[in-house]
């Protein structure tokens, strides 16, 4: 049931999230015009942007699913407000001591701080324990939420019924169906589970080497596989909670019926949560010490991971909307084009993590090219989606009147106009996180520029959005509400 | 009294300040990484030309010698061509050797290279500079004379030069086959593999190596790398353990 302290705490989540993404953009935007030569930011400055573009960015959309799931889920089984409370508190902590290490300490060794750069240290000397601490922070709120979640789902539901296994048999067992909500949610929840463990261990292994002296030192090889087993999961399972609430809200918002759990859809979701798992390992494949069948795995495990889950969802969103009549409205078109985005991105991403091509694209820009395609036009949606739904509900209007029509187009224009660059520059060999091109790559400072300037109507629209659904969700708070 | 000591001390420090040379006699094999080296023109006995038409055909490995030398100069030298010809190596460089010292003239160069039987190698060039200044400053390479023993006190110095005039590795000292060979890599523009081995106090490593046969072994850090999936799944299973023996008591 969804009470009003679920309604004020999931406000204050949109609030602070939106407000965290259209900083963020900016930073994302600062950096671009950089790279295109139009502003001059010392090397240094750049990349403390980077590092906090990249880990407010997955960060916050991360926890944006969480927040959705969250509040849906409480239409099948109760939700705990202070776990809700107590994760948002260690968010705001989280986040704040980040900052602080970044802006302040110049901690720069980006979001993913590769061992040992974190050591080498070319900032203040407490930046390293605060911004290790800082994750820690927000992984332990997380944790212990999506744990949460995950136990009231298996109080109502078996650990067959969870999975959706009864789905798989051709005895039906249709006395419990599994709503595709649940399955998602539960798949995606695991994974979420499973990442931040890993990074719980990353970070006692960086402590322990840190508070050692050097007589305990890490395995770079195991430091990386932890580091992306943590952050390539999270990043996709941030996804597949999106996915989840566009399960759970599309068709209700569409005026269609809901959503069942065929057995190919809960075929596909049970094969993506154990290969997203083990999707990690193609950021290694330059690692020449990792064993080629690792290496095998990854690129198998990106192909099987992403296509289930993909040709699943593009399928039942094409079976929703295809001659059929559909009430259009802001919630339904943003998760419509997110599954757009995601697509686009998804096939960006199994051309890279293709072994014979990522020889040539490994670090360009078209990897930035192809996750800001499926975050920035694809998860965003999704969460955007949500918020836009939710703020609705808040103010109990879902018969939008405002046209959305202009909002589209230049969402359409800004967001696939500045990945665009990406790609273009990508496919010319343009490397990856630098903060100024070396004169041989001619066409990467226009890229860059033409890229920051497609944000910055980006970042018009998302203002936009801004403004109309926090004034609603600041509705919530008033003592008349 | 104070004052006169305190004052003694502050002249002395500022006096001997100025007459100390500049401490920039550096080892550093790092300096001037990845800059552009100077295109002097050299002088040789196949004729004159610029350093970039010699990097432009194919990268470029320069030895810095002087013919007077009675220090390192000749074991550099020896080592360096014994290395090259054990290496064998099929990949395309050359070697240039430059005087560094104005002294030597062409005449001096070419009978040096008399002296190595290295003549009519092809791959090696022998060469003065007018503009030795510039290309040693480009380098990071600092001589310095000795007008008592008559010498330059200076390191054996190897540069690296791709193609496109590049300095990708710098290597000091008299060197191991092994280290010339990651050289020539680095100049032809190939990965040169590099990962620190497992040691002693590295308790979680993912696999054991062993460097005699080259077999690797999996190892503790795969465990490691195993525990948040495994704890997730003793997780799962325990709590619906817990909730059937719940519903069996209910
Ligand atoms: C229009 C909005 C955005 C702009 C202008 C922007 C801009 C940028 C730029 C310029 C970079 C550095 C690229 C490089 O040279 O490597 C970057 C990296 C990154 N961005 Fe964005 N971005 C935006 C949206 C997003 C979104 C929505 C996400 C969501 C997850 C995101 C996550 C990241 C991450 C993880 C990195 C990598 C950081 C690293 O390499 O350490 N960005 N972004």
């Amino acid at each position: 049931m969804t009470t009003l302290s679920l309604k004020k705490i999931t406000s204050a989540w949109i609030i602070t999230i939106l407000a965290l993404f259209v900083l963020a953009i900016a930073f994302g935007i600062t950096m671009r015009f950089n790279q295109g030569a139009n502003i001059n930011l010392d090397p240094a400055k750049f990349y403390s942007l980077l590092t906090t573009h990249g880990v407010t960015m997955i960060g916050i959309w991360a926890v944006a699913g969480m927040v959705a799931v969250n509040y849906l889920l409480a239409r099948y089984v109760p939700v705990s407000t202070s776990l809700n409370v107590f994760a948002f508190i260690l968010t705001v902590v989280g986040v704040v001591m980040l900052w602080v290490t970044t802006f302040i300490g110049h901690f720069h060794a980006a979001w993913t701080f590769l061992y040992p750069l974190p050591f080498y240290v070319a900032w203040e000397k407490w930046a390293t324990p605060v911004f290790l601490l800082g994750l820690g922070v927000l992984g332990i709120g997380w944790f212990v939420w999506a744990v949460g979640m995950m136990l009231q789902i298996l109080k109502k539901y078996s650990l067959r019924h969870t999975f959706a296994w009864q789905h798989l048999t051709t005895k039906h067992d249709v006395a419990v169906e599994t709503p595709p909500f649940i399955l998602i949610t539960t798949v995606s929840l695991i994974g979420i589970i499973v990442c931040l463990l890993a990074a719980v261990v990353l970070l006692v292994l960086f402590f322990a080497e840190y508070f050692s002296s050097g007589s305990f030192v890490n395995d770079p090889l195991l430091m990386k596989n932890l580091t992306y087993f943590f952050g390539h999961t999270l990043a996709n399972e941030s996804l597949y909670l999106g996915l989840a609430t566009l399960y759970e809200l599309m068709p209700e918002v569409s005026g269609r019926p809901k959503f069942k759990t065929t057995w190919y859809v809960a075929l596909g979701w049970n094969c993506t949560m154990v290969f997203v798992l083990t999707a990690f390992f193609h950021h290694l494949y330059m690692d020449f010490v990792q064993p080629v069948g690792f290496q095998m795995i990854g690129q198998l495990a990106s192909y099987f991971a992403s296509l289930p889950a993909a040709a699943v969802t593009a399928f039942s969103v094409m079976v929703l909307v295809f001659k059929n009549p559909i009430k259009w409205s802001l919630t339904n078109i943003l998760f419509f084009l997110g599954v757009v985005g995601w697509l686009i991105g998804g096939v960006g991403a199994l051309i890279d993590s293709t072994v014979s091509n990522n020889i040539f694209l490994h670090n360009t820009l078209w990897v930035p090219a192809h996750f800001h395609t499926y975050n920035a036009m694809g998860n965003v949606l999704f969460s955007l989606a949500f918020f836009n739904w939710a703020a609705n509900e808040f103010v109990g209007n879902q018969n939008e009147t405002k046209s959305y029509s202009l909002k589209i187009v230049l969402l359409l224009i800004g967001g696939f106009g500045f990945v665009l660059m990406f790609y273009f520059a990508g496919a010319y060999s343009v490397p990856r996180r630098y903060s100024v091109y070396p004169q041989e790559f001619t066409s990467a400072a226009l890229l860059a520029s033409a890229g920051a300037w497609f944000a910055c109507i980006y970042l018009v629209v998302i203002l936009w959005m801004f403004f109309d659904i926090v004034k609603k969700c600041f509705k919530v708070f008033s003592p008349s509400y | 009294m104070l004052q006169g000591v305190l004052t003694f001390i502050l002249i002395t420090i500022c006096v001997a300040s100025s007459f100390s040379k500049p401490g920039d006699y550096s080892l550093t094999e790092e300096s001037r990484l990845y800059t552009k080296i100077s295109d002097v023109e050299l002088a040789t006995a196949q004729g004159r030309f610029r350093l970039s038409e010699v990097y432009g055909q194919s990268p470029v490995m320069i030895a810095f010698i002087f013919t007077r030398c009675s220090g390192i100069c000749s074991p550099f030298l020896l080592r360096l061509n014994e290395n090259i010809k054990a290496l064998s190596s099929k990949i395309n460089f050359r070697v240039l050797v430059v005087s560094f010292d104005s002294a030597d003239s062409l005449a001096d160069m070419v009978a040096l290279a008399q002296r190595y039987g290295l003549t009519a190698n092809s791959q090696w060039l022998f060469a003065t500079t007018r503009q030795i200044n510039e290309l040693n400053t480009s380098v990071g390479f600092h001589p310095v004379w000795d007008s008592t023993k008559r010498q330059y006190d200076h390191e054996a110095l190897l540069v690296g030069v791709n193609e496109n005039g590049y300095i990708v590795k710098k290597l000091t000292g008299i060197r191991e086959p092994r280290d010339l060979l990651v050289m020539i890599k680095e100049i032809n523009n190939d990965f040169v593999l590099s990962y620190p081995l497992p040691r002693k106090n590295m308790l979680f490593s993912c696999f054991t190596y062993n460097p005699a046969t080259g077999e690797k072994k999996a190892s503790l850090g795969l465990v490691v790398l195993l525990l948040p999936a495994l704890i997730t799944l003793l997780l799962l299973f325990w709590f619906s353990l817990k909730k059937q023996e719940a519903n069996r008591a209910s």
